[in-house]
């Protein structure tokens, strides 16, 4: 264990000493430390419930409901992959050490509490939010971290348990798939089925994930209990979750410190998915998982020079997708839709369409920071293709047009028939959508252009994001103007969207002469 | 030396290893040749304890999972991976403390000066090439003095004076007695210093000749793996 020890050691004393050799990431971690000790202060000491003070009950159904969604994604990615505390490096010289699998264990727990801060620290960002609209207890920020922390050390332990059962035969792993989904299924039936006696979607999420049932299930619900008394005194369900909680997290360790263990195959897996995952991430993009290609698409190409670009992008789109340019992100939009009908402010309720094009315009930034283009200058070929900058500009990032118009459609007309919007303001809503993509889409283009490739994508995604903010606030106060002068629903949404029209086209003529500049990936 | 009795390995559907049993002796020095998808990675994780299987792995008459197995057990995976945050001395520091090694310090510094790198102590794992991670990772697998150690493709990335020193290390660990095992495509890279060759394809042993039998017929190692691993994949024994 002493070997471990000094792994783990070694790597806290040389990451802050080579905080120190660079000044400005120094400056970026003390940042860091300043902001979130802030936080830790607004979140103990803000008065709580100032904004609105809506029931407990929703809140109690709303943790449970974020404790069900995080342990049933991550217990049936745990399934499929193994769940890993581990990066390739202990692979190679810990796993073939003569240091027992148990104790390795350990250390894999042990980094994971290092993780567990950073969740604890994200948990820390929903806070304010949450005592906004609910009246916090005292302790009720000390609880709800107390949760994230439970359900941070719990999942990899049932993940690593249940992988070990599973791994074993097929049929286990398709036995488990089934009662995970059986159980999110029935869960969503009784939901749908409150709901369509309540008509109330905020009451039905109190009745179904605030019911006592769902407060002493096992596990979801014990960290759920835990969650919940931020709002509540301490009463039995807390002290049965707490209690229930420290017996899984103790149990399941010592019962994987006493087994024989030979888990080092179960974690591979995961770990090359996990070291994958972190590389992508440098690199700027998502990992895509469990994402089937359909392979019977083909025919994809036609045209030549840059114009193959356009076809392999709508072809690698039409493979992803369930069908024609309909997939997650198409999901996800239609969802959100839904969503917004069923949440949505009183307040707010006048101008729907807008602000449905406003998040879901901000969504799309989020996306397309990380989407096809930058995988596209990742690779080779795009510089390789003889043909022109504009050309080969238009034609990689038509594709990517084509799919936010087609999400557009979908949303907006869904959008449209739910909060009974016209034809016109759905159209104006579904090509500003469009504009928006491609304001997003060239900015970043011309980031690239301007600064090359930028070694920390972090850094470059967070350039443009203030970059494409700033580029759209003369819209937001056009439109401003254009809804306060004609109370336009049309003429606002059109205001926006012709400025970032505008944008959109001079972006992309600034952005020509960007293959002069960038550099493909090493 | 190392011992693998009739080892297999499935995944889901795919018989990756079927059967495989072979032998490599102290002071030998073997080599695992065969085509992409033949087996070789998995048999190779197999020995180093990274996957379950069926059959039997020792390493010198130890099973390959036991602690005293490990500790005579030197491995270079294909992809060298370190710890970003720990230093290229730290990092055979950890070694040296993993597998209780006594007085390591002047071994390492030889390694360290053999492979060039004796300049490089402070650097950190995330600033090494990926010459300098091969080499660190040779010299990691090389500290503990192994009795059996295993290289998998370990000329990726060298430079020619380390390709030079490894093969003249090929050399020395062979005649300490140490059993060799080299994974490699690269058949050009190890003609010099091979004793015995296991080829395989479609997850067996195709083939198993020593450098004297394929002396005696006349025959180069190239010619032999292209015949073992026709296109049929049938292999001659």
């Amino acid at each position: 264990m002493r070997a471990l020890l000094f792994l783990i050691r070694k790597n806290l004393k040389n990451i802050i000493k080579s905080a120190f050799k660079k000044p400005l990431v120094l400056i970026g971690y003390i940042f860091a430390l300043v902001f979130v000790i802030g936080m830790i202060v607004a979140a103990f000491t803000m008065p709580s419930g100032l904004v609105r003070t809506s029931s407990p009950e929703l809140f109690k159904g709303i943790m449970m409901l974020v404790f069900a969604f995080l342990y049933y994604t991550s217990l049936k990615l745990g399934i499929e992959k193994g769940s890993s505390f581990f990066r390739m490096a202990d692979v190679n010289m810990v796993f073939t050490s003569p240091l027992r699998p148990n104790k390795i264990l350990v250390y894999g727990i042990i980094k994971q509490l290092a993780g567990t801060l950073l969740l604890v620290v994200l948990a820390l960002f929903q806070i304010p939010n949450l005592k906004n609209n609910f009246a916090f207890e005292p302790h009720g920020v000390t609880v709800l971290l107390l949760s994230v922390a439970a359900y941070t050390l719990a999942y990899p332990l049932i993940s690593m348990i249940i992988y070990s059962w599973t791994s074993a035969k097929k049929e286990r792993k398709k036995l488990m798939k089934r009662i995970l989904d059986m159980a999110a299924i029935i869960v969503a039936l009784i939901f749908l089925l409150d709901l369509s006696q309540t008509r109330n979607f905020t009451q039905s999420l109190g009745n179904v994930f605030g019911s006592p049932v769902a407060h002493y299930f096992p596990i979801i619900g014990w960290t759920g209990s835990i969650a919940s008394s931020a709002v509540s005194d301490f009463n039995t369900s807390f002290y049965v979750g707490a209690t229930g909680m420290l017996i899984v997290i103790t149990g399941l360790s010592l019962l994987l410190y006493k087994m024989k263990l030979d888990y080092y195959e179960d974690v591979l897996a995961a770990t090359e998915y996990a070291e994958a995952a972190i590389k992508a991430k440098r690199e700027g993009r998502n990992m895509t998982f469990n994402l089937r290609t359909r392979k019977n698409i083909r025919n994809g190409f036609s045209g030549v020079g840059a114009k193959a670009l356009f076809a392999k992008n709508m072809l690698e789109i039409r493979k992803s997708s369930m069908f024609l340019l309909f997939d997650r992100i198409s999901v996800s939009v239609i969802l959100s839709a839904i969503m917004f009908k069923l949440v949505m402010p009183s307040e707010i309720a006048s101008s729907p369409m807008i602000m449905i094009l406003a998040f879901s315009s901000y969504m799309l930034l989020l996306i397309q920071s990380q989407g096809r283009w930058a995988v596209e200058v990742e690779k080779p070929f795009i510089f390789l293709v003889p043909a022109s900058t504009y050309e080969k500009l238009f034609y990689a990032s038509l594709s990517d047009h084509l799919k936010n118009l087609f999400d557009g459609i979908v949303l907006f007309t869904l959008s449209g028939i739910l909060f009974g919007a016209d034809a016109p303001t759905i159209l104006m809503s579904a090509l500003s959508y469009v504009c928006f993509g491609a304001v997003f889409m060239y900015s970043d283009v011309l980031a690239r252009r301007l600064f090359g490739r930028v070694h920390s994508k972090g850094l470059m995604i967070f350039v443009k994001i203030i970059m494409s903010i700033v580029l759209i606030v003369p819209g937001i106060i056009a439109a401003v103007i254009a809804g306060i002068a004609t109370e336009s629903e049309l003429l606002t949404i059109g205001a926006l969207g012709a400025w970032a029209f505008v944008l959109a086209i001079t972006l992309f003529i600034f952005s020509g002469g960007i293959f002069k500049n960038v550099e493909a990936a090493s | 030396m190392l011992k693998v009795k009739n080892l297999s390995k499935r995944f889901d559907k795919v018989q990756a290893v079927d059967g495989v049993s072979f032998e490599v002796k102290p002071g030998e020095i073997a080599v695992l040749l065969g085509p992409n998808g033949a087996g070789k990675s998995t048999t190779i994780k197999s020995i180093a304890g990274l996957l379950r299987f069926e059959g039997q792995i020792l390493i010198n008459n130890i099973g390959n999972k036991e602690v005293e197995a490990k500790r005579a057990f030197g491995y270079i995976p294909e992809s060298p991976a370190f710890y970003e945050n720990l230093s290229v001395w730290e990092h055979l520091e950890f070694i040296a403390r993993a597998y209780s090694l006594k007085d390591w310090q002047d071994t390492a510094n030889r390694l360290l000066a053999r492979f060039d790198m004796d300049d490089k102590k402070e650097k950190l794992g995330k600033e090494l090439s990926k010459g300098m991670q091969q080499k660190l990772s040779i010299c990691c697998a090389l500290l503990i003095n192994p009795r059996m150690i295993m290289f998998d493709e370990p000329m990726m990335g060298l430079d020619p004076k380390a390709i030079k020193e490894l093969k003249s290390i090929f050399i020395e660990l062979k005649k300490s007695g140490c059993a060799v095992l080299i994974s490699t495509h690269i058949i050009d890279s190890i003609d010099e210093v091979w004793d015995k060759v296991l080829i395989m394809n479609k997850g067996r042993i195709v083939l198993i000749r020593t450098r004297n039998e394929l002396d005696k017929k006349g025959e180069s190692l190239e010619k032999v793996f292209f015949e073992a691993t026709d296109s049929k994949g049938e292999g001659k024994e």
